[in-house]
C-alpha cells in the first residue's frame, strides 16, 4: 500500500513507540540482560554475566511450579464460571433489563472497584469477630470455616475474583446479545422452534465469539492476579494462594533476589507471548476460515 | 411469574456481587463499640466519627496526600495515554499506518503480566530519580491506559467518513489541521470515554503504586492499605472502611455516571483485543 508509506503517518505514530520503546523494551532488554548475570542489590548497576543460573534456580524451584499451578488453576476456573454466570445472566435478565437500563447500575459497580480494594474489604467481610459473613454463619448454623486457611484460601479467593468480575462477562454478553436482531428470533418461534431450540441453534452460536473472548480475556487476567490476592492473604495462608505475579514480586523485593525475578520474568514473558500468538493465529483462521 | 423471578435473580446477583461495598459502607457508619457486638448488616447509632478520624492527618497515615498522589498520577497517566494515542490512532485509521504489526503488537499488551517489566522499571526509576514520584507513577499508568486509549480512538477515527478530511484537504488544511481542527471536535466524545476510562484504571491500580511509591507518592489503593497495618490496639475497622469508601468513591462516582459510554468501550476493546 502506497498510503501506508507516506512519511506523516510515520511521524504522528513516532511519539507512542518511542514511548513504548523506552517504557517496555528498555525494561525488556534489562530482563534479557540481567536474567543471564549475577547481580545483587549493591551491584545493581554492574551485573556479571554469569550463564544461565538464574533459569536453573527458577526451573527446580517447587515453588515456581507451585505458583504457576495456582495461577493456571485460578485463571481457568474462575474465567469459567464468570463466563457461565454471566451468560446465564445477560439472557435470564435481558427481557428485565432492556426496559430498565438503570438496572445495569448495580450489576457494573463492583467494575469500578480497584480490586486491591476489593480485597481489603473483604478482610472486613470475613473477618472472625467483626465481618458479617462469619457472624451470621455462627448465628444461623453454629459454626463459620477459616475462610483464609490453607485448605480454603484458593476457593475464597476464586469467590472473591468471581464475583468482581462476573460483571465483565455479563456486560459483554449482554451486549453481543442484544445486537442479535429480533427479526431473526421471531421468524424462528413463527416456525415453531421453542425457546430452548432459539438459544441453542441460534443465540448461542451467534455469541460464540464473544464467549470465546471473553473467556480468554478474564482467563488472562485471572493468571496474572496480584492485588486483590496480595491485598487479602497476603503472602500468607502457607504460600497456597502465591500466584505468578505475587512469585516474582517477594523473589525481588523479599528475597532480593534480583537474577531469579527477572529469569521468572522472562520465562512468563515467553509462555505469555506463546499463549498469545496461539489465540492471534486462532482468531486469524478463524476469520479466513469464514 | 417469570418476571418475578427475574427480579429475584437481579436483586440477589446486584446484592451478592456487591457485598463487599454494601458492607465497607455499613462498618464505616458504625463505632468501634457498636461493631464488636453488632456485625451485622443493621446499624443502631450511626456515627461519623471514623470519617472524621480519617481525616485527621498524622505522620504515618494522611488521606489528603494518598488522594491527591491518585489525582495527579492519574490525570497524567490517563491525559498522557490519549495524546500519545490520538495522533497514531489518526495515522493508523487514515493511513492505515501499523495495522498489521503495530496496532495489534500494542493491543496484545492488555495481555501481558505488566509485572515482568515492574523489576527493570523500578531500576530504571532509581536511576532517573523517578521512584516515589507523581511523574513516574502516571508515566507507568500511561503504559497501561495506551493500548485501550488507542483501540477507542482507531475505532471512533475509522467511523468518521474520508470524505471529511478530503473536504478540508481540497480547502488546503494541513494534516495537523485536519487531525487537531476537525477530527478532534468530531471524536470528542471518543476522547472523553477514553480519557474517563483511563482515569479509572489508573486509580484503581495498585501493583506499580506498590512497587514504584514509598512515601511521598504513594497511590490510594496503597495508602489504604496502610490503615490495615496496626498500630498496637489492632485494626480500627470502623476508620479502615471509611478510607475504603472515601478512596473507591471517585471511580464509582465517575463508574456511575458514564456507565453507558464506558460498557460500550469496554466491549469494544475485548472484542477488538
Amino acid at each position: 500500500m502506497d498510503l501506508a508509506r507516506r512519511p506523516e503517518w510515520k511521524l504522528l505514530t513516532t511519539p507512542l513507540v518511542g514511548f513504548l520503546l523506552l517504557f517496555l523494551g528498555f525494561p525488556a532488554l534489562v530482563n534479557l540482560l540481567y536474567s543471564i548475570s549475577t547481580v545483587t542489590f549493591e551491584t545493581l548497576r554492574s551485573p556479571t554475566i554469569s550463564g544461565f543460573g538464574n533459569y536453573f534456580s527458577v526451573l527446580v524451584d517447587p515453588e515456581f511450579w507451585q505458583a504457576s499451578w495456582f495461577s493456571l488453576r485460578f485463571g481457568v476456573l474462575t474465567a469459567l464460571v464468570e463466563c457461565l454466570l454471566g451468560l446465564s445472566l445477560a439472557i435470564f435478565l435481558s427481557p428485565l433489563l432492556e426496559k430498565r437500563s438503570a438496572l445495569m447500575a448495580p450489576l457494573m459497580l463492583p467494575l469500578m472497584v480497584a480490586p486491591a480494594m476489593v480485597g481489603l474489604m473483604y478482610r472486613l467481610v470475613l473477618h472472625e469477630f467483626v465481618g458479617p459473613v462469619p457472624h451470621y454463619l455462627y448465628a444461623w448454623f453454629g459454626d463459620s470455616p477459616a475462610f483464609l486457611n490453607v485448605q480454603n484460601a484458593f476457593w475464597t479467593l476464586s469467590v472473591v475474583e468471581t464475583l468482581q468480575w462476573t460483571p465483565f462477562a455479563f456486560l459483554l454478553f449482554y451486549m453481543a446479545y442484544q445486537a442479535i436482531p429480533g427479526d431473526v428470533r421471531e421468524a424462528a418461534a413463527i416456525d415453531g422452534a421453542s425457546p430452548w431450540q432459539i438459544l441453542t441453534t441460534i443465540d448461542l452460536p451467534l455469541m460464540r465469539p464473544t464467549i470465546v473472548v471473553a473467556f480468554f480475556v478474564r482467563f488472562i487476567d485471572g493468571f496474572r492476579v496480584f492485588d486483590n490476592v496480595y491485598t487479602l492473604t497476603g503472602s500468607g495462608a502457607g504460600g497456597s494462594t502465591t500466584s505468578l505475579s505475587i512469585y516474582i514480586y517477594q523473589a525481588f523485593f523479599k528475597q532480593g533476589a534480583i537474577g531469579k525475578a527477572v529469569a521468572a520474568s522472562v520465562v512468563l514473558f515467553v509462555a505469555s507471548f506463546a499463549v498469545l500468538y496461539a489465540i492471534n493465529r486462532l482468531a486469524s483462521r478463524k476469520r479466513s476460515a469464514v | 411469574m417469570l418476571n418475578a423471578l427475574r427480579w429475584i435473580v437481579f436483586a440477589v446477583a446486584a446484592l451478592a456481587m456487591n457485598v463487599p461495598v454494601i458492607v465497607t459502607v455499613i462498618t464505616s457508619f458504625k463505632s468501634a463499640k457498636e461493631l464488636s457486638v453488632n456485625p451485622g448488616f443493621w446499624i443502631n447509632q450511626p456515627t461519623f466519627d471514623n470519617y472524621l478520624k480519617v481525616l485527621q492527618v498524622s505522620d504515618r497515615l494522611n488521606i489528603f496526600a494518598y488522594f491527591w498522589n491518585s489525582l495527579t498520577a492519574s490525570l497524567i497517566g490517563s491525559a498522557l495515554a490519549i495524546l500519545l494515542a490520538f495522533p497514531a490512532a489518526y495515522a493508523m485509521a487514515r493511513g492505515g499506518f501499523g495495522r498489521k504489526t503495530l496496532l495489534p503488537a500494542i493491543v496484545n499488551l492488555r495481555a501481558v503480566p505488566l509485572i515482568i517489566f515492574a523489576i527493570p522499571l523500578y531500576m530504571m526509576f532509581q536511576w532517573l530519580g523517578l521512584l516515589d514520584t507523581q511523574l513516574g507513577l502516571g508515566l507507568i499508568l500511561t503504559v497501561v491506559n495506551l493500548p485501550l486509549a488507542l483501540i477507542i480512538l482507531v475505532n471512533a477515527i475509522s467511523d468518521v467518513p474520508i470524505e471529511v478530511d478530503e473536504a478540508a484537504k481540497m480547502d488546503g488544511a494541513g494534516v495537523l489541521h485536519v487531525m487537531f481542527g476537525i477530527i478532534r471536535p468530531i471524536v470528542r466524545p471518543a476522547l472523553i470515554t477514553a480519557f474517563i476510562f483511563g482515569f479509572i484504571t489508573a486509580w484503581n491500580e495498585f501493583l506499580f503504586g506498590l512497587m514504584l511509591t514509598t512515601n511521598k507518592a504513594v497511590p490510594m489503593t496503597v495508602g489504604a492499605s496502610f490503615f490495615f497495618a496496626a498500630s498496637g490496639g489492632g485494626v480500627q475497622w470502623g476508620v479502615a472502611s471509611a478510607v475504603m469508601i472515601l478512596g473507591a468513591l471517585p471511580p464509582m462516582l465517575l463508574g456511575l455516571v458514564m456507565y453507558r459510554q464506558i460498557s460500550g468501550s469496554m466491549t469494544a476493546g475485548a472484542i477488538k483485543g
